[in-house]
């Protein structure tokens, strides 16, 4: 499982708004040839659709839609925003840091995200912001993903 | 009376694969913390609407949607939150004389 998780980070994203934040984060997705073109729209889709609940904690977003939206291949990216997004959450806003997956199929990414789910109890999210520059947040996902 | 079977979790989010996978994993720690044997399951809302747990835990955007669903409902913020969670079902199991 961990040999075929793509990884990818960019820091200090530009987003004037919670769409071009996610897009951004689906885009990294789509960089690393884990998921195709349109993955960042649908991305966006599932937020209009089902409301801002992918902020699923303090400033922090699970960016992802369906695997038939563009799952090519199993991929996590996380991105640092240069400035913080409102989603429109009623407690979690405002947002910083957005993680982003992909899977082709509905169970491929469960091993791979369980690692982040145990990873983020235990302060990855605190970890990747106070990480150095986009290395240090690829490495650090390189970590969770280690143990998926 | 404590439940005499397994308790049916339902951990419920948007597209049913990724947010609530985090709240089921999040969830079975907080039960495990508290002793209950349970079963927890994630899912989509519309998936959600045709099942019969004994609880259901999701963002407050979708519990408002499923009250009906099951005798417990709880509402959540942050799904990485294992002893809020822990706190929550605690209360509301105990209410209904499903804690030992």
């Amino acid at each position: 499982m961990a040999a075929v998780t793509a990884v990818g980070a960019r820091d200090a994203v530009a987003a004037a708004g919670w769409r071009e934040a996610v897009e951004a984060t689906a885009g990294i997705l789509v960089g690393l040839g884990a998921a195709t073109a349109g993955y960042p729209r649908a991305c966006v889709r599932v937020v209009e659709e089902h409301g801002p609940y992918i902020v699923l904690a303090k400033g922090l977003a699970l960016v992802h839609a369906r695997p038939e939206d563009g799952g090519l291949g199993v991929g996590v990216a996380a991105a640092r925003l240069a400035a913080p997004v409102e989603f429109g959450h009623p407690d979690n806003d405002p947002v910083d840091l957005l993680l982003g997956f992909c899977t082709p199929e509905p169970d491929a990414h469960v091993a791979t995200l369980s690692a982040l789910a145990r990873a983020l109890s235990a302060g990855l999210d605190a970890r990747l912001r106070a990480a150095g520059d986009e290395a240090a947040l690829t490495a650090l996902l390189r970590e969770v993903v280690a143990d998926a | 009376m404590a439940l005499d079977r397994r308790l049916e979790v339902l951990a419920v989010c948007g597209v049913g694969m990724g947010t609530s996978l985090m709240l089921k994993m999040t969830a079975e720690d907080a039960l495990r913390s508290l002793g209950v044997d349970a079963r927890v399951e994630n899912t989509d809302l519309s998936t959600a609407r045709g099942m019969t747990p004994d609880v259901v835990i999701g963002q407050g955007m979708h519990t408002g949607e499923l009250a009906d669903l099951a005798p417990v409902v709880i509402t959540v913020s942050d799904f990485l939150d294992t002893e809020g969670l822990a706190a929550q079902l605690r209360d509301r199991l105990g209410a209904q004389g499903w804690l030992r």
